[in-house]
């Protein structure tokens, strides 16, 4: 059974259509992610969820109740914004108590106490935003929208403003958390690599539509088109009439071939084959080469493409720009769009 | 880096010698009892302020202007704080026609718009030319452009769409939001357009002079009418009335910056800096009124 269920959605502004029949379930307790370039529709979606935006067509349900129409106040949904949006005029502990407040909750003292302790904000209670980090008002936030213990949480590119590593430490944390609570959460994101780390699910959006669903693997392993292709996993993307010619065999059809670049092997040109029966080799000229630690990465220039080829970088295995060599393509794992 | 320091340093200080001078030699005159021959007066004399606070008359004028403030000032902010607020964030398409609306009244000379309300209001439905009530109108008109500009700025500066966005979404309705997230944000936004149109409305002449005149006398109108009789008596005028603006501006400031619990840097150079304006325009206006 669906705990939330959106069902094609449609919304534009002026005549743009910016959320094009968009359906999609979630299961309770489930992490999602909505990833697809900017201005693809993910906020809009996002905020038609929480009633920031009336939707044109199509309906929302959350736990069997029809929400589309009814006011973001009555909705029971919680949600971070990607600038957290926190209230300037109060500190970190009323910030927290302010749903509460208005719900005229009890026992909100300790509930927002506990939630501080959650989110690791003890110590913080009095400061106001602008005394803390970005990671902090980013905590506070999720406090926040979590203490009304909402059915749905949106979180709208919630880590974005910070830097690498405190991003890796709060992707960790909201997992943890959302783990704990049990809570169903809709993450959106433009970073692919985010949404492969944190998600159960990944809905990949282009130009206002869900173009595929799926787990984190599922997306990485079988794109179903180029866009996914490309968007997810940085597949070397060929159209069959190239790859025919650059591997002189017509043994697989259909319009294009992806490949992953970690699939592909390089070696010297002049060096023997690699069990030509399971391989296709191709020769090529380094182009190019960029290390990123553990990983080489090399452009590779064939007759009518050119390959992106990661390899692990192994001591005295490295190719120099302009070298002669050979990749080899494994027969399976070309997949067909 | 040292020549370009000190070069500055001497552009402000004959810009301060420039503002300050005018109203040292007014405060000067002011006091001054026989003052012929000599660089400094030959005498001091408190008689002037001690004229000018017998004067009936003064503290009528003095009255009239502040009543006249309070009220436009105050509508002002009633009418346009829910105005703007509420087309900022629920009908942002709008916006463009308010903008509009509220610059009209740069374009248009306090002559030419003068003598179009006293045709428009000397007699038919609305007969108020001569009350007090078309100078409150006119002066609503006035600090229309400094409300509109000074509230719409600071619901952007705290961003707060997305500030009632977020309140909403945790239970308040939109007026709680408005109170309890908005509001308190924006106090120190509004109290510098307040600040702004009183030192505005304080020193307007054209619109009292030609509406009303000498049938509800503000303290421009009696001060135009002084200049006639003594320099030394006008002098004691200005001081008064600048000494008042003084005390009002710092006494706003003050609130301003107590209640404000995000002194963001840019919010508060922002705020000396409109409060500053009045203050050298009416340097000028002071030179000018007493050669
Ligand atoms: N209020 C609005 N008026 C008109 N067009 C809008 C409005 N809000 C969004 N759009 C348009 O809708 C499209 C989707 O916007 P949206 O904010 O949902 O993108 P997004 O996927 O969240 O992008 P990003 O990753 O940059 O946040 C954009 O083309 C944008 O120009
Ligand atoms: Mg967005």
């Amino acid at each position: 059974m669906s705990y939330v269920t959106i069902d094609q959605v449609t919304k534009g502004y002026h005549h743009q259509v910016v959320l094009e029949n968009i359906s999609l379930t979630l299961k309770k307790g489930e992490f999602a992610t909505l990833l697809g370039q900017s201005g693809c529709g993910k906020s809009t979606l996002l905020r038609s969820i929480a009633g920031l935006e009336d939707v044109d067509s199509g309906s929302i349900f959350i736990d069997g109740k029809d929400i589309t129409h009814i006011s973001p106040r009555q909705r029971e949904v919680g949600m971070v914004f990607q600038s957290y949006a926190l209230f300037p005029n109060m500190n970190v502990f009323d910030n927290i108590a302010y749903g509460l407040k208005m719900k005229k909750a009890k026992n909100i003292k300790t509930r927002v106490t506990k939630m501080i302790e959650l989110v690791d904000l003890v110590g913080k209670e009095q400061s106001y935003p602008h005394q803390l980090s970005g990671g902090q008002q980013q905590r506070v936030a999720l406090a926040r929208a979590l203490v009304m213990e909402p059915k749905v949480l949106l979180l709208d590119e919630p880590l974005s403003a910070l830097d690498a590593k405190i991003r890796k430490n709060l992707q960790k944390e909201l997992r943890r958390i959302q783990k704990e609570l049990e809570i169903t959460t809709i993450f959106v994101t433009h970073d692919q690599e985010e949404a492969m780390t944190m998600s159960d699910r990944i809905f990949v959006m282009n130009k206002g539509k869900i173009v595929q669903s799926g787990s984190p693997v599922e997306i990485y392993t079988s794109p179903v088109n180029t866009f996914v292709a490309k968007f997810i996993g940085n597949y070397n993307v060929l159209s069959m009439e190239v790859f025919h010619k650059l591997v002189h065999s017509t043994e697989l059809n259909g319009k294009e071939i992806a490949i992953r670049p970690e699939v592909l092997q390089i070696v010297s040109a002049n060096e023997g084959h690699l069990g030509l029966h399971d391989n296709w080799g191709i020769k090529g000229l380094v182009k190019d080469v960029s290390m990123t630690g553990n990983v080489l990465r090399y452009e590779v220039e064939t007759e009518g493409a050119a390959f992106l080829v990661d390899n692990l970088h192994h001591k005295g295995k490295m190719f120099e720009q302009g070298a002669q060599v050979q990749i080899f393509v494994p027969k399976k794992e070309c997949i067909i769009l | 880096m040292k020549t370009s320091l000190s070069f500055h340093k001497v552009i402000v200080g004959l810009l301060v010698i420039y503002l300050v001078i005018p109203l040292a030699a007014t405060l000067l005159f002011s006091v001054a009892g026989k003052w012929d021959h000599t660089i400094l007066p030959e005498s001091f004399t408190m008689k002037w302020y001690i004229e000018l606070f017998h004067d009936e008359r003064f503290y009528g004028a003095l009255q009239h202007t502040l009543f006249l403030i309070f009220v436009t000032v105050g509508l002002g902010v009633v009418i346009m704080l829910p105005t703007i607020f509420i087309i900022t964030v629920y009908f942002s398409k709008w916006e463009g026609w308010l903008q509009t609306v509220a610059m009209l009244p740069y374009g248009i000379p306090p002559i030419v718009g003068a003598v179009g309300l006293i045709k428009v209001y000397s007699n038919g439905p609305l007969p108020i030319t001569g009350t007090p009530w078309i100078l409150v109108g006119a002066y609503f008109i006035t600090i229309l452009p400094f409300m509109y500009q000074g509230i719409r700025n600071s619901l952007r500066t705290v961003n707060a769409v997305q500030l009632v966005d977020a309140a909403e979404l945790l239970g308040a309705t939109k007026f709680q939001a408005f109170r309890t997230v908005v509001f308190p944000n924006i106090i120190s936004g509004i109290l510098v357009s307040t600040l702004l149109s009183v030192a505005l409305l304080f020193s307007e002449f054209a619109f009292a002079n030609l509406l009303v005149g000498g049938r509800f006398e503000t303290i421009q109108i009696y001060l135009a009418d002084k200049l006639n009789s003594s320099g030394h008596l006008t002098s004691a005028i200005v001081i008064t009335y600048y000494s008042i603006i003084l005390l009002v501006t710092g006494t706003v400031l003050k609130l301003t910056f107590k209640k404000d619990k995000v002194p963001s840097p840019s919010s508060k150079k922002r705020s000396v800096f409109f409060i500053n304006k009045p203050f050298r325009q009416k340097n000028t206006a002071l030179e000018g009124e007493n050669s």
